[in-house]
């Protein structure tokens, strides 16, 4: 009975996993692609690292050692802020490993072929890596790659293909990671195509990762492995994030203010190496280095903030075709993508609950959306913001939750409009700007308590107020059985948070509502997995890149801190460029909200915080 | 694709080889460095990727501070015995590299004395960790 049961745990498991990674088109019930015939190298067995040649491409390496990686100005600077220490903030000891890095661990390696089960073909190749327990899938099928706004892993998602006797896979939807664990950063905008060749007991690996946010040109880096003739028995090295340093506040990320590295020069001094060449850039990949001037107001100018401003060269995650995508995130909770603020939905046997409602300008899509998931009403909506492009289309989705059955019913009574329409609920900030700025369809049902809470669909939902984030007004939804939260404006992953000073926004108050989401979110493997995250903006995520977005957050705080300490004006903290090895992947010089708005932001809730919001 | 593959090569050629774990120590601690502590067991968390010792330390004014001790792997402290039977409050003599970084308060485990019993780690064969 007991096998019966694993069995059936296990089934489940196995049927949710390829759920979760079914692509667009792919129904339920019909399988995977059958895919074409391929045949190839057997890359099967257990392997061990033999590590090419170069130090550049071990996996953490000394300090300041970034010479012969084509890493732009931003990411050297992003580099040259990162302290080792900064591997003891909880979301860091447990981080997975990207690849080509995740091939750089010194421990065991086992490849594996998949086959469909009944016709035999090869379906996909598995990488397991015994450090960090990384498990690599390389679909082999032809399925397509899953859209921009799905979540990203640090294994990322693979489809190979033979050319002639090389393996060569393609790998998206990478989290941000290590091209070298000593700060050089790899982003999650990045591609990597590997190519793996086999020679007898040897495979010799070349990567080559292409990053447009934080590489000048494609950077290779090659490793080998080498077949063991016994399977090593070697193969879980878990890990299990601890309070390393007792005491340490959660707003604390280690970073090295802007030329202040006291390492900066140690690892070119000990080698006697120019330190030009040690701080890496295209110049070092090539043997011009060895002409690069080395004096010192050349060295600091690689240090230094400098060049144009820089825009995010990510791209958008969400279509913004004029159509609304229907994405689920975990169990009964689905995102939709492509009307402004992205929108989150639960349904369940009672109804449907929204969370935002959009800019408005494609709401009739929106409903239609709605309806193909439930064919219940639209009973609640929650607002996590009074911001126009996520209540913009209150108006028609709750006019959509009209059920006349509930009319003069103890519900109706209960829920204000409930049968005319869906209840809108929001903190009450959101409703009185609302009100004040004339937007339609304000909330109709306000809280100020620390949660609201209602049991809904089989599920506990709780709305909790994040004061003075984005504005005085904001809130994040957790769906708890889909362990799901709605972050609104507190997470993106498009652009800098729009603190709204006016309206009673502060940078302290979006450091604070990011720990709060991490203080409730838990990871399943290595910072993958687990509590999912719909952003205000962008593509869903987990905890890990909140982490990484508090982290930003607070090491800009920390350097715009330091300028005003040292009597900078806002003008001089502009100068500064305290945001600057963050502007390749968030920045932006036009539109609604440009880096200059946002250090502003940073600047003037510093100077003068807001006084506690309601 | 040529261009790329010349990078690897010329990026070869330029520098030394050398092959490191995934956490680097030398980036952390300073190796060339050791000091000693002393004080009471605080918490003892064997994990991987690697274990802490957190120690309570009187300072020289007299106030007490912890102190956030490194040490090996979970695997690789297995069948330690002084390890097995750590406890808050022991009394302990602890010698390690300190972290680049002061304000961490951090060392990396060199070795550990339990002076009520003398139980150790840290003296004996293969009782390093990297």
């Amino acid at each position: 009975m007991r096998r019966l049961h694993l069995f059936v745990v296990v089934v489940l498991v196995s049927v949710a996993a390829l759920a979760a990674q079914t692509p667009t088109g792919v129904g339920p019930g019909q399988g995977a692609p059958l895919g074409p015939m391929v045949s190839g190298p057997d890359f099967s067995g257990s392997w061990r690292p033999q590590q090419l040649v170069t130090e550049s491409q071990t996996a953490a390496g000394d300090l300041v050692d970034f010479g012969g990686i084509p890493l732009n100005d931003a990411a050297r600077l992003y580099a040259l802020s990162w302290p080792a220490s900064r591997q003891t903030v909880k979301q860091h000891q447990c981080m997975g490993y990207v690849t080509p890095y995740f091939w750089y661990a010194p421990a065991n390696y086992r490849i594996w072929e998949e086959r469909d089960q009944f016709t035999q073909r090869l379906t996909a190749w598995r990488f397991y890596g015994q450090i960090a327990q990384g498990d690599r899938t390389v679909y082999m099928d032809g399925r397509p790659h899953p859209p921009a706004y799905a979540p990203h892993t640090f294994a990322g998602f693979s489809t190979g293909e033979y050319e002639g006797n090389t393996l060569t896979v393609t790998t998206t939807h990478l989290k941000r990671g290590w091209i070298k664990a000593n700060g050089v950063p790899q982003s999650d905008a990045a591609t990597v195509v590997e190519h793996y060749i086999r020679h007898g007991d040897v495979i010799t690996m070349l990567a080559v990762i292409d990053d447009p946010v934080y590489l000048s040109e494609p950077l290779s880096k090659a490793s080998m492995l080498v077949r063991m003739e016994k399977d090593p028995d070697a193969w879980l090295y878990p890990c299990d994030d601890s309070e390393q340093i007792l005491g340490r506040k959660n707003d604390t990320v280690p970073n090295h203010l802007f030329g202040q590295n006291p390492y900066a020069r140690e690892y070119a001094g000990k080698r006697k190496l120019p330190v030009v060449a040690a701080l890496g850039g295209v110049d070092t990949v090539y043997p011009q280095v060895i002409g690069l001037r080395d004096d010192e107001a050349t060295v600091k100018a690689r240090m230094m903030p400098s060049g144009p401003a820089a825009v995010s060269r990510a791209p958008d995650p969400t279509p913004n075709d004029g159509q609304i995508h229907v994405f689920r995130v975990a169990d009964n909770v689905y995102m939709l993508a492509g009307d402004g603020a992205n929108i989150a939905v639960q349904v369940g046997p009672q109804g449907a609950l929204v969370v935002d409602t959009g800019a408005g300008k494609l709401s009739d899509k929106v409903i239609e959306s709605i309806k193909t998931l439930s064919a219940k009403p639209i009973q609640f909506i929650v607002n996590t913001s009074f911001h126009a492009d996520h209540t913009g289309g209150n108006q028609k989705v709750a006019a959509a939750g009209a059920d006349p059955s509930v009319t003069g019913s103890f519900f109706s009574m209960q829920f204000q409009g409930a049968g005319a329409g869906a209840t809108i609920i929001s903190q009450l900030n959101t409703q009185v700007r609302m009100l004040a700025n004339k937007l339609a369809a304000p909330p109709t049902d306000t809280f100020v308590e620390d949660r609201r809470r209602k049991f809904y669909n089989g599920e506990a939902v709780e709305a909790f107020p994040q004061p003075n984030a984005i504005t005085d007004g904001d809130s994040v939804v957790h769906f708890r059985r889909a362990d799901v939260i709605v972050a609104g404006d507190v997470f993106t992953t498009t652009q800098y948070p729009f603190i709204d000073t006016a309206n009673g926004g502060s940078i302290q108050g979006e450091i604070q509502a990011l720990n709060f989401i991490l203080d409730r979110t838990v990871y399943v493997h290595d910072e993958d997995g687990g509590t999912l995250i719909i952003p205000g903006h962008g593509r869903v995520t987990d905890e890990w890149e909140v982490a990484e977005y508090r982290d930003m957050l607070v090491i800009i705080r920390d350097r715009v801190q330091a300028l005003i300490k040292s009597g900078a004006t806002l003008q001089q903290a502009l100068a500064a460029r305290p945001t600057f090895d963050y502007d390749v992947r968030y920045g932006a010089t036009t539109g609604a909200w440009t880096t200059d708005k946002f250090v502003e932001a940073v600047y003037t809730s510093l100077k003068t915080p807001p006084k506690a919001g309601r | 694709m040529r261009r790329t593959q010349l990078v690897a090569v010329l990026g070869a050629l330029f520098f030394a080889a050398t092959v490191s774990a995934h956490h680097s120590f030398t980036a952390t601690y300073d190796n060339d460095k050791t000091m000693t502590i002393e004080g009471t067991v605080a918490q003892f968390l064997l994990r991987n990727p690697h274990s802490f010792l957190h120690v309570n330390v009187k300072n020289k004014e007299g106030k007490e501070e912890v102190w956030n001790v490194e040490w090996a792997a979970a695997g690789q402290l297995s069948g330690a015995a002084l390890v097995s039977s750590l406890k808050a409050g022991d009394p302990v003599v602890v010698r390690g590299n300190p972290a680049r970084d002061p304000a961490d308060m951090r060392l990396r485990m060199v070795s550990v004395k339990r002076t009520s019993d003398g139980a150790s780690w840290g003296f004996g064969n293969g009782q390093t960790f990297n």
